[in-house]
């Protein structure tokens, strides 16, 4: 791969349709986290229920906006079935339920009993449940070459969906800066720092973690369903370490700020590119396979999120004194 | 930290027992229901034990389902106890630093693909070292070697990473999150080192040797006593030793302990020490149980184990032991009624269920929660 290629690459994976869609969803775990302080832990159960609820009701012959209404009320009851036993227990109850819960999803979507629904192992194909949202295109159905970068004009990952998936994390980002500075915002903030403070304010703590938990959950259901356009329904592309990306896009690009976690997806998926682009130029094959290349990558992940959670807490955007993690 | 199992202990294990098997019950019949109504090929389970239509083969299905029900209750015994090697050092370690340590279960598959390292016959890379060479070790040397290096490991991350950020006041929750990170580092790297294939640690088949209705490997019987007697040599260590008592003295209260004497952070490292060799034991007698390991062995062990410490109650060392054998017991009885590859979630809806009617677990303390 030459440098212009890899560097074409890498911009495009700036503004690509699966950066929008974690972004989302962790505008969904800033509402969680960065808001309220829940450790959500199973981000990417949200997500691949969202996906499901969306592509089985569109495969079985539901229109697009059933589609999205079912992925929404499976993610709301999702978020109330784990927030019931946990809020009120400490932190890392909710932290483990949650990890334990979306990888409950997980195996119970690529189970062999459920193959008839969810596809087993497998998952669902494109083709089954992307025509819906395809046909609403406004661009020509052909390659289309804007600037450096040639992407479809309707099918898959398209310029039909960059657009769309774009204008969905512009509209939630814009929400969560609304929510974050109306007085909900501020009392969540309050749980955030100090719940018992709260709780004497006559504040009902319970219902407004609960609140937090389902409104992020469904915004991490929509970010999956974004994410579905541009694949497919796999339950494997979302176990625990998406879930942990999400975390580490988060933090990197800042908690509890409004741009922090656009900022971050779009760092951490062109850094992914260029970590392996690079090491596919510069080292070579007798040292590094093409296939130990990911996890290498993804290695430099793991500790990017270690070295960013020990010595900058607040990410890039953030400001530390509003954001000071705690137990 | 409670120091004996009393009566009370046995009947809310039973009861939690209970529970789940009426709750999997539950499930397959639900299950079983759409299975049928849309596709009986896929539907591996064997439902028909209990409605024997036929007189004729009435009683063999009987005999076969005791049998069957009996051969899962070993299975999940030996499951379970296997389990608690790994799950012990994880309530320790939260039990004396108040740490959800995500990457336990990397230090389980670490044992075990180092232990794959050592004594495997074929030729065998390093990262970034672009000679293959063949080491071959005996098995027993080899997994000797692998649980001093585990445990060595245990030390080195006490000493280089875990202590220091105590040292900072850094909160749990953050070291939480910075386990997290270590755990994502050391699962690329295992499979970064060894590929992403699945290996077995020895080439001998496992004989069965047959007690009566049950059988069991000869290899897993030789694991099952030694899993028991190093979980009976923790147990002896934590209730009779000096430095066991001191470390249950950290794990109640670390201010208080540290007033009268005890030097908390050597107990910390103690701990961290044992835990990870215990799971790096845990990891290579697994790897034999299941004829196979792999790189992400432990990851997908994770859930079991936090499903058993949560159980047993968090930072409770012999609560780890109690819930590990009824998470190894329901989830290996599930598979009678439920496809194995639900086996996994049975466990974890277990997880779900008792945190909603008992908090703090089996073992725990309901004031400790708030």
């Amino acid at each position: 791969m030459d440098f212009a290629g890899l560097l074409t690459d890498a911009t495009r994976e700036m503004f690509a349709p699966t950066t929008a869609a974690f972004a989302l969803a962790a505008i969904g775990l800033n509402f969680h986290f960065g808001l309220t302080g829940l450790l959500n832990m199973g981000h990417a159960g949200f997500m691949l229920l969202g996906m499901y609820g969306y592509a089985i009701t569109v495969r079985e012959g539901g229109s697009m906006w059933l589609g999205i209404l079912v992925a929404m009320v499976l993610a709301m009851l999702f978020g109330l079935l784990l927030g019931w036993p946990t809020l009120k227990l400490r932190g890392d109850y909710l932290a483990i339920v949650t990890i334990a819960a979306a990888e409950f999803v997980r195996f119970l979507g690529r189970s062999s009993v459920m193959k008839n629904i969810t596809g087993g192992s497998t998952g669902i194909r494109g083709s089954d449940y992307k025509a819906p949202f395809e046909a609403l295109s406004p661009f020509p159905d052909k390659q289309i070459t804007i600037g450096l970068w040639t992407l479809h004009g309707s099918s898959s990952t398209s310029w039909w969906l960059v657009v769309v998936s774009w204008s969905m994390v512009a509209i939630f980002a814009w929400l969560f800066w609304m929510l974050a500075r109306s007085p909900w915002g501020r009392v969540l903030k309050g749980v955030r720092e100090d719940e018992d403070a709260v709780r004497s304010l006559g504040k009902n703590v319970y219902a407004y973690k609960m609140q937090a938990l389902v409104i992020g959950g469904v915004i991490g259901a929509l970010g999956g369903i974004l994410w579905s356009f541009g694949n497919a329904v796999s339950p494997d592309s979302m176990g625990r370490p998406t879930t942990f990306w999400i975390w580490t896009l988060l933090l990197l690009g800042g908690a509890a700020t409004v741009f922090g976690p656009i900022l971050g997806s779009v760092l951490f998926w062109t850094a992914l590119v260029l970590v392996k682009g690079l090491a596919a130029m510069f080292i070579p094959e007798t040292l590094m396979t093409a296939t130990q290349r990911e996890p290498f990558a993804l290695i430099l992940v793991g500790v990017a999120l270690m070295l960013l959670v020990i010595f900058r807490p607040q990410g890039i955007l953030g400001n530390r004194r509003e954001l000071a993690i705690n137990g | 930290m409670t120091t004996t199992i009393d009566r009370r202990v046995i009947v809310r294990a039973i009861v939690v027992f209970l529970l789940a098997a009426a709750v999997i019950t539950v499930i397959s019949v639900i299950m079983s229901d759409s299975a049928q109504a849309t596709d009986t090929a896929t539907h591996v389970v064997a439902a028909d034990t209990s409605s024997g239509d036929s007189t004729t083969t009435a009683t063999t299905t009987a005999t076969a389902g005791t049998n069957r029900i009996l051969q899962s209750l070993v299975n999940g015994l030996a499951f379970g106890t296997l389990l608690a090697l790994a799950s012990v050092g994880l309530s320790l370690i939260y039990g004396t630093t108040g740490l959800s340590n995500f990457a336990h279960g990397e230090q389980v598959s670490f044992g075990a693909v180092l232990t794959y390292f050592l004594v495997t016959p074929q030729p065998v890379t390093i990262p970034f070292v672009p000679v293959s060479f063949t080491i071959g070790l005996p098995l027993v040397v080899g997994a000797i070697i692998a649980i001093a290096v585990s445990a060595g490991t245990g030390w080195l991350q006490d000493k280089f990473l875990w202590s220091p950020l105590r040292r900072r006041g850094v909160g749990t929750v953050q070291q939480m999150i910075v386990s997290i990170g270590l755990s994502l580092a050391m699962l690329n790297f295992i499979q970064w080192w060894v590929g992403g294939g699945r290996f077995r640690l020895t080439i001998e088949i496992d004989q069965p040797i047959s007690l009566g209705l049950v059988t069991i490997g000869r290899t897993t019987l030789i694991s099952l006593v030694i899993a028991l007697a190093c979980l009976g040599g923790v147990s002896w260590f934590l209730l009779k030793t000096r430095l066991g008592r001191a470390t249950r003295a950290v794990s109640d209260n670390p201010a208080l302990a540290s007033a009268s004497g005890i030097q908390v952070g050597k107990i910390i490292r103690l701990v961290w020490i044992i835990a990870a060799g215990l799971a790096g034991l845990g990891g290579i007698l697994l790897g034999l149980y299941e004829e196979g390991t792999a790189f992400d062995a432990g990851a997908r062990l994770l859930m079991l184990m936090f499903a058993a410490v949560t159980l047993g109650g968090l930072g409770q060392a012999f609560g780890a032991l109690v819930g590990s054998l009824v998470i190894g017991v329901v989830a290996e009885m599930s598979t009678i009624w439920l496809p194995a590859d639900l086996k996994v979630a049975v466990a974890l809806v277990i997880l779900i269920l008792v945190l909603l009617v008992r908090p703090q677990g089996i073992l725990g303390r309901a004031e400790r929660v708030g």
